[in-house]
């Protein structure tokens, strides 16, 4: 019968199945090829776990290949295989010695935080030794050193003209200022990240609302974070940390042509990506964020109850002190307390002060200008990073237009005026993680408006100018 | 006959029932209050875990039989022939590939397969494509870069998909009958099935043909969808997850009870990315790969429908190769990372 088939028949019938592909591969059954391949992959699979045992208890550092670290880099330790961190920590050890904490991240990674930020110019050696990483004996059978250094910081600014308005980076070498972000984006406003690594910043889109976009610190990489559609988020403020945005929203109204709403403080997770506002009650409303050095607490003013608020994240805490000028707060470096300005109406008529909030016993008191013989108008404050002195710039002279820069220690009120040149106002004086260096705007009064960045460390007679910009922030 | 048999079976059929009635009323009686609150809460436990794989599984399933559908009555057996080499290893790779064309996930491979099988397709493809096309389509490909970034964990998923599905692909060339592999059932079909095709259809009524072919597969396979879903349900309900992540560490524990995991959750390829990130941090690098790249291949529900389509040894071995390659590759980036 099979004979009789026609050529064409055949021809079908090979078609019909679906054939297995026309020259197999050796002569093999597929049982013989499949019991074959799992044999050899169950003797790999033993061989790997042979040797990979043997190897032991690898450890990973996230440092740089170049070996240059931010002030206040967290260095993580990945580990192959879950660890213990009682055993872990007892193997680490740095040279010299810093100021800081391991802290348990997850099963497999452990992190050492600074409490200071690494010195510049001391080469730092990490060393992990062998030995027990965990309970069950597991080891670490190789001791590893990484060796790094501090890199010099960068002071972030913002050139702008009538077309374009851009972040820019120079260091305090001399060495020609790097464009961050591209002419096709226009700049508002920005905040540097303390660990250096980013800067968050805000751009007006085509709906009429304002944007959160982030580049890095090597530039070039920007892109949109938060897209806030029609509404307006302003004035980002990175917590210390660099985990989280504070910013100030103001949702659009019904229609285009109907105002935007009070500004609210919203909180933006870099990780998890949640973003929400930080008070429930719509009447509490907020605008300059300002994040607690060890970025537990924020502080925001809410203009129309003329308030502080400031919110302990940790504690579910809230404190609330009476301002009316607006100004940003600063921190005392172990966050406990805050210094801000407020205006006062006394009989003699109008006195601007600077007041100390003491979170701990939630009460301020006047710290500068109770006694004040006429006003002084005081403007921004920075806190050093270590606490023995603050920058404050007030308004010291007949001229109504300047401000001068004195810098003080809070606990005695004695200190220098540290810039007062003739025919200059200064103002927004931001420390360097260190506390040795300072940089503030700088305007030269009664001439082409053409803001500056000055710098200023101890030794100096009078501030130096570092290049011209606006809105100078530290770059670590 | 028949009719006497069972009326004289009946009274005894009846005391049997009545017997487990008394016994079930009894054992209900003496169970501690505790037990039924116990029970109340699996049992919501589990239809959540039914419903949310369900759902999931479902549009994949039905996207699936659809585009076997259109492929019964759009695809000529003599394109096929043309697109699909002969060659064993070049089979396997365009195999491998044609997840990009077809995007679905496992669900709704196995009925897509069953029916390019009936169109000639080889072996070697059909084993690839159906092992790679739950990993290598652009919406996997996509909620995975969403999931973990386009970086390393993406370029690894899709290659090692990649590389294990060719090379089972390459395995299952060497059969030279596919009698052997494919379920009598659909080899005959695939008799019957050519002399179809050799209609010559307006378009309105191949759309027509195609619906209803979809339809009888969706049903077909949807029967082994639920049996698989139920029975991952169960498992998922009597065996909690915390229970295996507890036990889960070490380099080589941690592939294997991800792994576990991969067959157990029976979650779709298109979100299975957002649950390992879930992982992350608890469990190894190479055992959260494992899972992404063992869990779209096989699980509870598409080993039922696998044997719907292959023989036994036949799902053995697509079972077993892909376990032991994922076992392998998790090892290595266990052993090799950080």
């Amino acid at each position: 019968m099979k004979s009789s088939k026609t050529h064409k028949q055949r021809s079908r019938s090979q078609k019909q199945a679906p054939k297995p592909d026309a020259p197999g591969i050796l002569n093999l059954s597929l049982d013989n090829a499949a019991t074959g391949l799992i044999a050899i992959l169950s003797v790999l699979v033993s061989l790997t776990i042979l040797l990979g045992e043997q190897a032991g208890v690898r450890v990973r550092v996230n440092l740089p290949e170049n070996g240059l670290v931010a002030p206040y880099q967290t260095i993580t330790f990945t580990f192959s295989e879950p660890y213990n961190p009682g055993f872990a920590s007892e193997l680490v050890s740095m040279n010299p010695i810093h100021e800081g904490y391991l802290e348990w991240v997850d099963t497999y990674t452990m992190r050492f935080v600074p409490i200071r930020p690494f010195e510049l110019g001391v080469t730092y050696t990490l060393k992990f030794e062998k030995g027990e990483v965990e309970t069950r004996g597991r080891e670490v059978k190789k001791a590893q050193t990484w060796e790094f250094k501090t890199r010099e910081p960068l002071v972030a600014y913002m050139l702008a003209d009538e077309t374009s308005s851009s972040i820019w980076a120079v260091d305090l070498n001399g060495n020609p200022p790097k464009r961050l972000t591209d002419e096709s984006v226009k700049v508002i406003s920005f905040d540097a990240a303390r660990i250096g690594e980013f800067i968050i910043f805000t751009v007006a889109n085509e709906q009429g609302g304002v944007d959160l976009w982030r580049v890095s610190r090597a530039g070039g990489d920007a892109f949109l974070l938060l897209d806030c559609g029609r509404d307006r988020c302003t004035t980002p403020a990175i917590s210390p940390d660099g985990l989280r945005i504070a910013y100030s929203r103001e949702f659009a109204g019904p229609s285009p042509e109907l105002p935007f709403g009070s500004p609210r403080i919203w909180i933006l997770d870099l990780q998890s990506r949640q973003n929400n506002a930080v008070y429930e009650d719509q009447e509490i409303l907020g605008y300059n964020p300002s994040w607690a050095p060890n970025s537990n607490k924020l502080a925001s003013y809410d203009g129309l109850s003329d308030q502080i608020f400031m919110l302990d994240l940790r504690e579910k805490t809230q404190s609330i002190f009476s301002s009316n000028t607006g100004g940003p707060v600063t921190w005392s470096p172990d966050s406990s307390k805050m210094l801000f300005t407020d205006v006062d109406q006394a009989e003699e008529g109008v006195r601007t002060q600077v007041k100390l909030a003491d979170l701990s016993i939630n009460k301020s008191e006047t710290l500068i200008g109770a006694k004040d013989d006429r006003d002084y108008s005081y403007y921004a404050l920075a806190w050093s990073p270590f606490g023995d002195n603050v920058v404050l710039s007030f308004h010291g002279g007949d001229d109504p237009l300047v401000q001068t820069l004195w810098l003080f220690d809070p606990s005695t009120l004695e200190g220098i005026i540290i810039a007062d040149q003739k025919d200059y106002s200064y103002n927004s004086p931001q420390w360097d993680p260190w506390g040795t260096a300072l940089i503030f705007q700088q305007f030269k009064l009664r001439s082409t408006f053409n803001p500056e960045i000055g710098l200023w460390q101890p030794g100096f007679n009078e501030p130096l100018l570092l290049t011209q910009g606006l809105m100078p922030h530290w770059l670590p | 006959m028949e009719t006497a048999t069972s009326s004289k079976h009946l009274p005894r059929n009846l005391i049997l029932a009545t017997a487990i009635g008394i016994l079930l009323i009894v054992s209900i009686s003496m169970t501690p209050a505790g037990f039924f609150t116990w029970l109340g809460g699996r049992l919501n436990v589990f239809s959540t875990v039914f419903l949310g794989i369900f759902v999931e599984a479902v549009p994949y399933l039905l996207l699936g039989t659809l585009a076997s559908g259109l492929v019964e009555v759009f695809l000529d057996r003599d394109q096929m022939g043309r697109w699909i080499s002969k060659r064993p290893v070049a089979a396997a790779v365009s195999g491998a590939f044609m997840g990009m064309v077809f995007p679905v996930c496992e669900c709704g491979v196995v009925p897509l397969v069953r029916r390019l099988f009936h169109k000639g397709l080889p072996l070697s493809a059909g084993i690839s494509f159906l092992l790679a096309a739950p990993v290598l389509n652009p919406i996997v490909i996509l909620s995975t870069a969403a999931a973990f970034g386009w970086g390393q964990m993406l370029f690894l998923r899709v290659g090692l998909s990649l590389a294990i599905a060719v090379v089972t692909g390459i395995i299952f060339s060497v059969e030279k009958e596919a009698g052997n592999v494919l379920r009598p059932a659909l080899t005959l079909s695939i008799e019957h099935d050519h002399a179809q095709t050799e209609s010559n259809d307006s378009f309105v009524e191949k759309i027509r043909k195609a619906l209803l072919i979809t339809a009888d597969e969706f049903f077909e396979m949807g029967r082994y969808l639920i049996m698989g879903i139920l029975l991952a349900a169960t498992l998922q309900t009597f065996i909690p997850q915390s229970v295996l992540l507890t036990i889960g560490s070490g380099p080589v524990l941690s592939v294997l009870i991800m792994l576990g995991l991969a067959i157990l959750l029976s979650i779709c390829s298109t979100v299975d990315a957002f649950v390992a990130l879930g992982f992350v941090g608890t469990f190894s690098f190479g055992s959260v790969l494992s899972f992404l790249v063992f869990g779209p291949m096989v699980d509870i529900k598409s080993v039922l429908m696998y044997l719907q389509v292959f023989k036994r040894r036949p799902v053995f071995y697509i079972v077993a190769i892909p376990f032991m390659m994922s076992l392998l590759s998790g090892l290595l980036f266990n052993y090799l990372l950080p």
